[in-house]
C-alpha cells in the first residue's frame, strides 16, 4: 500500500517540480516582451540615492547631439536625469525649482543644452551639462538643478510640449491649458505666441474640462512643425512663412470621437520624410507633409492611446501603447510589408535579483546605438531599456 | 539514474507525510473543532478574509475561482452559518459574464456602528490578457454589510480592473485601505465622504504584501521591495518609505514555489493594542518580529524567532507562511503552520497543519501538534485566523471532503488525490 502511494506521490512531485521553480511559466512569458530584449535602470543608485518615489514617473525623454539621454519627472518635485549609454546607469541630476511636472518638454540644441519646459510655472529652464559623471551619486533631495530661467513661454499657462530644430535654433512648444503654439528663438532669447489649436473645452461630461492638443510636436525634414488640435484637425508652422495653419486633415479617429482625439506620439522618419502618429484612440497613421494627406494604418493593439512611437532597426518603428488604467504593451509596425508586431508587456524579470512591470508610459526615446528607452510613469518609476531587432 | 537518486529520498519522505495522512498519524495532535459552510461546499479558497466582531459573529470570505465567491458569516450563539450571497450578486453583475467577484481576500472591518465593510477580489487573471478589456475583471467593490437590516450595500468599484487584495479598516478615521492587485497601488475608502483615493504605486504585482497594519493612531504600514516598511500617515496623506526592513530570507532559494509567491514581504501582521506593536511573520521562512511604530525616530523591528514547525525550522524546505496568525487574549500568538507548501489545490502536497504558540511573556514557541477534528481529519492548510472576546481562536482552511450517501459529491478542489472543502476551524486555547 505504501509503495502504490509513493509511486503516486513521485509523479505528483515531479508533476510539480516541473511546473515551477520560483521561476515564471513559459506560458506567462509568452505575454511580456521576451527577456532577452528588455532590462530596468532604477532612477539612481538605490536603496537610496535614487529620485523618490512620488517624484520619479518619467514624462520626458530626449536624446543629446553626443548621445546622452536625458529625462525629466513629474511628481511631487521634477527632477532631471541624464543616462550614458557608455556608463548605462541613470545619474540624477538634482530637482527642478518651482515645477512638477514635465511633459514632453526637454529637448536639446546642436551645443548640448538641454532645454526643459515646466508644466507649472510655464517657465523655460537651461540646463548646461558640465560632466555630471564626475560628481557624486547623492538623493539630490536638496540640490536643485543649475538652470537657467529663460522665462515664461505664455503668459499665465504651463509648457505643455516641447520639440527643437536644432539646425535653426529654434524651440516650439505647446501651453496647458490654453494650447498656445509658441516659438523661442535660441539665439535672440525671444518668445511668440502664433496663435491656439483648441480653442473651446470640447462637448462632453461636466469633469471633461481640458482643451484637446497634441502631447508631442512633429518637425518634418524641412522645419515645420505640426501638432493636433480641436476635433483631431492637424495644424502647421509653416517655417517659412511664419504662420500657424489649420490643415483640412484629421488624426484618425473612430467616427463620432473626433472632438476627443489627440496625436498622443508623433515620430517623424527622416528617411522617407514621412511623419507618423499614434492617436488616443489607438490607431498609428501615417502624414505626408509634401502631399498633407493622412493614412490611417489601423490599431496595433487591443488598446487606446500610443504613449511613443520611435524608428527602429530596417525601417521598422516600434511604439507602446496602452491607457494610464491599463497594462502598457510594445509593439513594432514594418511600414514595407503594413505588417504589426505584438511585443507584449513591458515586464522585466530577473529574479531572484529584481523585478519590476511597467504599468503606464511616460515618455520613449531611441539612443544612438538603437536601444529604445522607455520611461514609466508611476509613483514608483524605472528606466526600460529596450534592445529591438530587425 | 541521476533522476532517480534526485528524486527518490524526496518521493519517500513526502510518500511517508502522505501515508501518515491517510493512515492516521502518531504524532502529536491537538483537536479542532470545526464548522462546513452549508450549501458552499463548492467554493476553493480563502485567505484572510475572518474577521471577529465585538457581538461574536464570525465573517468570512470565500473563494470561488471563474465565479462569485461568498460572504458567510457563523453566528456561534446559535451555532449558525450564514450566506450573506454571491459576490457577484452583490456587486450587481451576476448577469453580465464578466470577470466575477470571486474572493474577498482580506479582513472585513468592524466600524464603530457595527456596520462591516469589506471588498472584493478577482480569482482568475490569465496571464493579464483581459486586463482592462470589456470581458475583463471590472474592479473590485466597497460592500458594506448592515447587521441590524441584514442588507449588504455596494458602495462601488474602489479600483478599477484591479482587485483589493489587501484591505483593512482603521476606525479612527474610518476608513478602508487597500492595495490593487496586480498594479499595487495604496488607495483607500474614505467612508464619510464615499470617495475612494489613489496614492500610488508601492511596490511590484508579485511581491505585493498581504496584510496592512494600521496602528492605534490611524497610521498605515506595509512592506515593499526586500521587507522594507512604508508608512501612509493619514494626516498628512502621504506615503514615506521607512529605513525599517523586516528580517526576511533573501530571494534565491528556489523550492518549487509559484512565482506569484513573494518571497520578501510580511506575510500577515497583527497589531498589540495593549503593548502598542505590531506582530507579524514573513513570508518565506516564517521569521516571527515585532514592529513598534512610534520606537525610536522611525519605529524599531525586532526579530523574535521562527514559526515553523520545529523539525523544519532553519531548513530549505520551510513551508511558505500561512496567514494563519493570531494574537490571543492570553499575551500569546496563535498560527496555523504549514507542514507542505500549501495553497489549495495549488499545494505541493498533503499534511496537516501545526498549531504553534508563541508566548510573548516568555518570548517561547510551543508546537501544539498536528490540528485535527474529531474524527481525525486534518486540517490541510489555513490561510486565516482570527480571535474572538472570549479568546476562542478560529481559522479557515481546508479539510478532506467526505462524501455523504444520497447527496452530491460536492467540494472544492483536490489537494493531490485528496478532495477537499473549506470549513471554519475552532479552538478553544483553554481546552487544550
Amino acid at each position: 500500500m505504501l509503495a502504490k502511494h509513493s509511486l503516486w506521490v513521485a509523479v505528483l512531485i515531479m508533476g510539480s517540480a516541473a511546473a515551477g521553480l520560483a521561476q515564471r511559466s513559459l506560458d506567462y512569458d509568452h505575454v511580456v516582451v521576451p527577456q532577452d530584449r528588455i532590462d530596468a535602470r532604477a532612477l539612481g543608485y538605490p536603496p537610496l540615492d535614487v529620485i523618490p518615489d512620488g517624484e520619479s514617473g518619467i514624462t520626458s525623454l530626449a536624446v543629446a547631439p553626443d548621445g546622452d539621454i536625458y529625462g525629466a519627472t513629474s511628481g511631487a518635485r521634477s527632477h532631471l536625469f541624464v543616462l550614458s549609454p557608455i556608463h548605462g546607469f541613470v545619474q540624477p541630476l538634482g530637482y527642478l525649482p518651482d515645477t512638477k511636472n514635465v511633459t514632453h518638454a526637454v529637448v536639446i540644441s546642436a551645443e548640448g543644452d538641454v532645454y526643459i519646459g515646466s508644466g507649472t510655472s510655464g517657465h523655460l529652464l537651461k540646463y548646461t551639462p558640465s560632466n555630471p559623471y564626475h560628481e557624486q551619486i547623492g538623493t539630490h533631495d536638496d540640490k536643485a538643478v543649475p538652470v537657467k530661467d529663460l522665462g515664461q513661454a505664455v503668459e499665465g499657462q504651463g509648457i505643455f510640449a516641447l520639440a527643437i530644430d536644432r539646425n535653426a535654433g529654434f524651440i516650439y512648444g505647446l501651453s496647458s491649458p490654453g494650447t498656445h503654439f509658441f516659438s523661442y528663438s535660441i539665439s535672440t532669447g525671444k518668445f511668440s505666441d502664433w496663435g491656439v489649436v483648441c480653442p473651446r473645452v470640447p462637448k462632453g461630461e461636466k469633469f471633461e474640462t481640458d482643451n484637446i492638443m497634441s502631447r508631442m510636436l512633429a518637425l518634418d525634414v524641412k522645419g515645420n512643425v505640426y501638432v493636433s488640435g480641436e476635433d483631431g484637425y492637424l495644424f502647421k508652422f509653416d517655417k517659412a512663412a511664419q504662420k500657424l495653419e489649420k490643415l483640412k486633415v484629421q488624426a484618425p479617429a473612430i467616427p463620432g470621437r473626433e472632438p476627443w482625439t489627440r496625436v498622443d506620439a508623433f515620430m517623424t522618419d527622416v528617411v522617407s520624410g514621412l511623419i507618423y502618429g499614434g492617436t488616443s484612440d489607438g490607431y498609428l497613421f501615417q502624414f505626408d507633409p509634401a502631399s498633407q494627406k493622412v493614412v490611417n494604418l489601423g490599431k496595433p493593439l487591443i488598446q487606446y492611446d500610443i504613449a511613443g512611437l520611435v524608428p527602429g532597426p530596417a525601417g521598422k518603428i516600434y511604439g507602446v501603447g496602452g491607457t494610464a488604467q491599463g497594462m502598457a504593451r510594445l509593439f513594432s509596425y514594418r511600414p514595407a510589408t503594413g505588417a504589426y508586431e505584438e511585443l507584449g508587456f513591458i515586464d522585466v524579470n530577473r529574479r531572484p535579483y529584481y523585478t519590476w512591470q511597467a504599468y503606464v508610459i511616460g515618455a520613449v526615446a531611441v539612443g544612438h546605438r538603437g536601444t529604445i528607452y522607455i520611461g514609466e510613469n508611476e509613483r514608483i518609476s524605472k528606466l526600460y531599456l529596450f534592445y529591438p531587432w530587425e | 539514474m541521476k533522476l532517480l537518486r534526485f528524486v527518490f529520498p524526496g518521493v519517500f519522505a513526502v510518500a511517508m507525510v502522505f501515508h501518515a495522512w491517510v493512515a492516521g498519524s502518531s504524532a502529536r495532535t491537538v483537536r479542532v473543532d470545526y464548522r462546513l459552510f452549508t450549501g458552499l461546499g463548492n467554493m476553493d479558497g480563502h485567505w484572510n478574509a475572518l474577521t471577529v466582531a465585538r457581538d461574536g459573529k464570525v465573517y468570512i470570505g470565500l473563494a470561488h475561482h471563474g465565479a462569485g465567491g461568498h460572504a458567510v458569516y457563523y453566528d456561534p450563539s446559535k451555532d449558525r452559518m450564514v450566506d450573506l450571497g454571491n459576490l457577484n450578486k452583490l456587486c450587481g453583475q451576476a448577469c453580465m459574464r464578466i470577470g466575477p467577484q470571486s474572493k474577498v481576500h482580506a479582513k472585513f472591518g468592524e466600524a464603530k456602528d457595527g456596520k462591516i465593510y469589506f471588498a472584493t477580489h478577482a480569482g482568475l487573471w490569465w496571464n493579464f490578457a483581459r486586463f482592462a478589456t470589456v470581458e475583463g475583471y471590472p474592479g473590485g467593490h466597497w460592500l458594506v454589510y448592515d447587521p441590524r437590516s441584514g442588507e449588504t450595500e455596494d458602495l462601488g468599484i474602489g479600483a478599477r480592473y484591479e482587485g483589493i487584495i489587501t484591505a483593512a479598516y482603521d476606525p479612527v478615521y474610518n476608513r478602508m485601505y487597500g492595495l490593487n492587485y496586480p498594479r499595487g497601488h495604496f488607495i483607500y475608502y474614505d467612508i464619510a465622504t464615499g470617495q475612494t483615493h489613489d496614492m500610488g504605486r508601492v511596490n511590484n504585482w508579485d511581491s505585493l504584501c498581504r496584510t496592512i497594519g494600521i496602528d492605534g493612531q490611524g497610521n498605515v504600514y506595509g512592506t515593499f521591495g526586500k521587507g522594507q516598511i512604508y508608512k501612509y500617515d493619514p494626516r498628512t496623506d502621504k506615503l514615506t518609505n521607512l529605513p525599517l526592513f523586516i528580517p526576511i530570507r533573501k530571494k534565491g532559494i528556489s523550492l518549487g514555489r509559484d512565482y506569484n509567491k513573494s518571497e520578501t514581504a510580511w506575510r500577515e501582521v497583527v497589531w498589540d493594542k495593549q503593548k502598542k506593536v505590531f506582530y507579524g511573520i514573513d513570508e518565506s521562512a516564517g521569521y516571527l518580529f515585532s514592529f513598534d511604530p512610534h520606537a525610536g525616530k522611525y519605529g524599531v523591528v525586532k526579530k523574535l524567532g521562527q514559526l515553523a514547525i520545529p523539525s523544519m525550522a532553519d531548513g530549505r524546505g520551510v513551508p511558505y507562511a500561512s496567514l494563519a496568525l493570531t494574537l490571543g487574549n492570553d499575551d500569546k500568538l496563535y498560527y496555523a503552520a504549514p507542514a507542505q507548501e500549501f495553497d489549495f489545490s495549488g499545494s505541493k502536497g498533503v499534511a496537516a497543519s501545526h498549531l504553534l504558540v508563541f508566548n510573548l511573556k516568555t518570548d517561547q514557541m510551543q508546537d501544539l501538534g498536528e490540528m485535527r477534528v474529531a474524527d481525525g481529519r486534518g486540517l490541510m492548510g489555513a490561510e486565516s485566523a482570527a480571535t474572538a472576546q472570549d479568546g476562542t481562536i478560529y481559522f479557515v482552511g481546508a479539510m478532506e471532503a467526505k462524501p455523504e450517501p444520497g447527496k452530491p459529491f460536492v467540494y472544492g478542489g483536490k489537494i493531490g488525490s485528496i478532495p477537499y472543502r473549506l470549513a471554519l476551524f475552532i479552538y478553544h486555547p483553554e481546552a487544550k
